[in-house]
């Protein structure tokens, strides 16, 4: 499986990888600073107060010199530079600690979703045009229209509204992070919330693929071996039905860590999303920059994550 | 007399679409002796293959056997358990299905396929490898331990079909089932499967049925034929006899469109008139009689019954061949056995 | 139709056509009307329009009238609930709901079309040209998709929206910059495979012009699923707007879009749920109601279906 093709398809990959992550980062920082005006004019700041703080930032020197000094530390140190708005907050760590937040809930997301959304599919598939199937599939075109704050709001109302009303404090869901891996009363509502219009989508399409294998000529070669039926599910449809679900994979990472923005402003997360945000609305503009060129290796590496899946699962798929 | 093995009987298929009922296996019935090769011939939508299917309750929806018995060993097939009839299924009783290709999982090594026939009637992992590649041998798959690891894309069709036989004869079954196992193939691999089918009748004395709709494949392998139409048997008896003297003149319009190699310049190919019949609003009657070169008054109203027209042979037929012959001006029998001298014999019938 | 029965003539004779009875030909339909005809059966699609339809008149009266301003404060009291004089209640500065709704519809639906509209028209000539001519142009547009494939278009729209300023122009731009892609990838696709059919070749051989094939052959073929695929990408610019406005980075006050007024209710979900809960549903309908329609439009337009 891991042979010389496939080992050049990583490294190719990888070059695209940083090669992305290069360009991207470049316009976001070039964009940036040839705004009119600059980042301190929030301030108000005169005189030489003003001339210090450009100094400080570095931002009375030439673009070229910016971009640079930039790059260099970036790809060198791993260095993103310092927050405007909070003086001497250098970024890099601050960036790295909220990746983990984020994965945190990102990861429990993208289990939920997976797992709850192939069983419902499988379920669905068996017990197809019963009321079963018809109660999942209309419950699933629900789900993956509604916004995902529209799902959190909902969430929300009944654990933190009505039901808290009712249980006179907390009912197992806390808004807000402690420590550095939070708890699992504070992930899995937001995790839930996230992962719920994946999860639909992929329980329709597990549907859809087991429904398709369910009839292929090796299922009647199964059966005609004297195989069980659960396991002619198991080992046989499932492990095909997989391989469409994989190829949405990277979307739906995607997909995961978009609406983890929405959903960490929501639910007080101090994660990537948040920061993101945040830093968008205060005109932030180093860490605009850090935090998106982090998400950009980030998709990088889930997407090849993804494609390699694909091997694993199919062995007929070779680079 | 030796018993048979396997017998069917009256056996009744239906399939409930949303256009009506179609008959897919009307009434057929047939004994199978122990080591017996038979081969159950027709054109696509006789039943053919969902007679084979029946047998094992394979039939899909929306199809539903709706009577008749199997009798396997005194016990009635299509009565046992779900539980009992799996556990006939590859053990007792094997199938192996046409397209190699799709028949096997894409996703899983060929050897495990093999395995699992085994695993399935509670050998051991180890038990069942150690078999599968004695089996692969059997079955003439060269360098059969690495062939095992690949996975079915990475064979050949003639190894995949192999690889389905050896999956077959796995727990060494008194019946093997062949649903059109070579009509996938290359000529030249049909035939080497065909041998091998053949040999392994004779060596392991597992008893074959193989269903097919080329009458070549019959010929080279099986000591009795069963011919199919609309759902019902038409024709059934040895198969040196069926082809010197077919009965029922579906069989005979058969024979007699296998183009031949040493056929005059001039002789136009035969061909059956007509269109394939009409599961679902079959006609009354005779249902070949549409098609029929020799039908009489009769053949539009009374369905015949398989009747005695030689020894050991049955045709449903109110006319049959030989009154075709002397009465109705039938045309000359062509001899297609094997081997059986060159050019068209003129003015001569074959008795 | 009866089958005529021939009586018996000894000797071969043909027999009669037997299959063929009772086969009536059915009526020449072209793809479009095929297409109308199961789109009218699907009931959901259906359900879907007249709601969509619902909704743009509701948009359109709210241009000349809305029972309230829906920027004058203090019409009713802040956070209090639905009545008959404001049926959806007021929001946290005394404004009527209802009213803000309607004018936040008008905003989704320009959205969602307007940025359709634009990603068909830019999307689907370059697709056409990537794949029609192939070369150096489609080197540079795949190249350019695939580098930007991966990158959220959420994150990507935000960083636009920093730099040009909130405005509902500029959001129609940054959605319409995200999302072209994916329909000049559709319509790239559809081109490559529809350039090697001989119908193709034939009209090539003719002497046609390239713009004639594009124009007159390519493009019609592939209406099919560019529709579907717009139709889709309503709903997906609507939550997209939806978002930006719920992080503040979209339409501003006193503009109201149902983003921004669900993330002002969610501040209020505990004293005034109904807040969130309003725009929250029409967002969900909406959304639904696009995407019902798309699946019916998908399953209409599909060639292959059976019946």
């Amino acid at each position: 499986m891991l042979n010389r093709g496939t080992l050049l398809y990583i490294s190719q990959r990888l070059v695209l990888i940083v090669f992305t992550v290069f360009a991207v980062s470049s316009v976001v920082f070039l964009g940036i600073h040839r705004l009119p005006g600059d980042a301190l004019f929030n301030e108000h700041l005169h005189g030489t107060q003003y001339q210090l703080l450009l100094h400080h930032y570095g931002l009375d020197r030439p673009l070229w010199d910016q971009y640079t000094s930039f790059l260099s530390g970036l790809f060198l140190h791993g260095n993103l530079g310092e927050s405007l708005v909070n003086r001497g907050v250098p970024i890099t760590p601050l960036v790295l600690r909220e990746l983990t937040v984020s994965a945190e809930v990102g990861l429990f997301a993208l289990l939920f979703t997976i797992g709850l959304g192939m069983l419902l599919g499988v379920v669905a598939a068996i017990r197809q045009n019963t009321w079963v199937d018809y109660v999942l599939s209309t419950t699933s075109v629900i789900g993956y229209s509604m916004p995902s704050f529209v799902i959190a709001t909902f969430l929300l109302l009944v654990f933190a509204v009505w039901l808290d009303n009712f249980t006179q404090g907390t009912f197992y869901f806390q808004i807000g992070w402690t420590g550095r891996f939070g708890t699992i009363g504070e992930i899995w509502l937001p995790a839930f919330a996230l992962g719920f219009p994946y999860a639909s989508i992929v329980a329709r399409l597990t549907r859809a693929s087991m429904l398709e294998v369910i009839r292929q000529d090796y299922i009647r070669t199964a059966r005609a071996k004297g195989v069980r039926e659960t396991v002619i599910m198991v080992r046989h449809a499932l492990r095909n039905a997989l391989i469409p679900v994989i190829t949405i994979l990277g979307p739906l990472v995607i997909g995961i860590i978009t609406g983890g923005v929405i959903i960490e402003n929501i639910f007080g997360i101090p994660g990537l999303g948040k920061e993101f945000a945040n830093s968008i609305l205060n005109r932030d503009y180093n860490i605009v920059i850090g935090v998106f060129t982090m998400y950009a290796a980030m998709v990088g590496l889930a997407n090849l994550g993804v494609d390699l899946l694909y091997v694993v699962i199919d062995p007929r798929i070779r680079y | 007399m030796p018993t048979p093995i396997l017998q069917v009987k009256d056996l009744h298929t239906e399939f409930l679409t949303d256009g009506g009922v179609v008959k897919a296996v009307d009434g057929v019935s047939f004994d199978l002796y122990p080591g017996e090769s038979i081969g159950i011939v027709g054109e696509s939508g006789s039943g053919k293959s969902i007679t084979a299917l029946s047998i094992l309750r394979l039939v899909p929806d929306p199809g539903r056997v709706v009577s008749g018995q199997v009798l396997f060993h005194d016990q009635d097939l299509l009565q046992i358990s779900g539980e009992e009839i799996r556990e006939i299924r590859g053990r007792d009783i094997a199938m192996i299905f046409q397209d190699p290709q799709s028949s096997l999982n894409p996703v899983l090594r060929t050897g495990f396929q093999v395995d699992e026939a085994m695993l399935a009637h509670g050998k051991s992992r180890a038990e069942a490898h150690a078999r599968t590649i004695e089996l692969l041998k059997q079955v003439r798959i060269p360098a059969a331990e690495s062939r095992a690891k690949d996975f079915p894309h990475q064979l050949s069709g003639g190894m995949r079909q192999r690889a389905m036989i050896a999956m077959g004869l796995a727990n060494a079954p008194s019946i093997l089932i062949a649903d059109e196992p070579t009509t996938a193939l290359d000529v030249t691999v049909q035939a080497q499967i065909l041998e091998l089918l053949g040999d392994l009748n004779r060596d392991l004395g597992t008893a074959i049925v193989m269903i097919t709709h080329n009458m070549g494949v019959v010929a080279g392998l099986c000591s009795r034929v069963l011919v199919m139409y609309a759902g019902e048997i038409v024709e059934q008896g040895p198969v040196e006899q069926i082809f010197e003297n077919p009965q029922h003149p579906y069989t005979w319009s058969l024979l007699r469109s296998i183009p031949r190699v040493d056929a005059l310049r001039h002789e136009r190919l035969r061909s059956i008139e007509g269109l394939a019949p009409d599961l679902l609003h079959p006609p009354a009657g005779c249902r070949f009689h549409p098609r029929c070169p020799f039908r009489i008054e009769k053949c539009f109203t009374d369905e015949p019954r398989l009747q005695e027209v030689a020894p050991d042979q049955l045709a449903a037929c109110w006319v049959t061949m030989g009154r075709a012959r002397k009465e109705m001006g039938a045309d000359d029998l062509i001899d297609i056995r094997p081997g059986a001298g060159s050019g068209v014999r003129k003015g001569e019938l074959t008795d | 139709m009866a089958t005529s029965v021939t009586y018996p003539v000894p000797g071969p004779g043909p027999a009669p056509a037997l299959g063929t009875a009772g086969f009536k030909a059915p009526a020449q339909a072209s793809l479009w009307s095929d297409a109308w005809r199961r789109l009218r059966r699907n009931r959901m699609a259906l359900i879907s329009s007249v709601y969509l339809v619902l909704l743009v008149a509701v948009a359109l009266v709210a241009i000349v009238h809305t029972p309230y301003s829906y920027r004058e404060v203090g019409v009713a009291t802040p956070y209090s609930g639905p009545s008959w004089a404001h049926w959806f209640g007021a929001d946290i500065l005394g404004r009527d709901v209802l009213s803000r709704l309607m004018v936040g519809a008008q905003i989704s639906l320009i959205v969602g079309v307007g940025t359709q509209v634009f990603v068909v028209a830019v999307g689907v000539p370059i697709g056409l040209l990537a794949g029609y001519y192939k070369g150096w142009i489609d080197s540079v547009v795949s190249f350019i998709i695939n580098v930007f494939y991966g990158i959220p278009d959420l994150l990507v729209a935000m960083i636009l929206l920093l730099l040009l300023g909130p405005s509902l122009n500029n959001i129609i731009i940054a959605i319409v910059a995200t999302r072209w892609m994916d329909m000049t990838r559709l319509v790239r696709g559809q081109t490559l495979a529809l350039r090697e059919r001989e119908y193709i070749e034939a009209a090539r051989s003719s002497g046609a012009k390239p713009a004639k094939i594009l124009f007159g052959h390519i493009l019609p073929n592939s209406l099919g699923p560019i529709i579907v695929q717009a139709t889709f990408g309503v709903p997906a610019a609507i939550l997209f707007e939806a978002f930006l406005s719920f992080l503040g980075i979209g339409v501003q006050p006193p503009t109201p879009s149902w983003g921004s007024m669900a993330a002002e209710g969610l501040a209020a979900i505990r004293i005034a749920p109904h807040m969130v809960i309003a725009p929250s549903i029409a967002l969900s309908l909406t959304l639904m109601a696009f995407n019902f329609l798309g699946d019916g439009l998908r399953d209409a337009l599909d060639p292959r279906q059976k019946r």
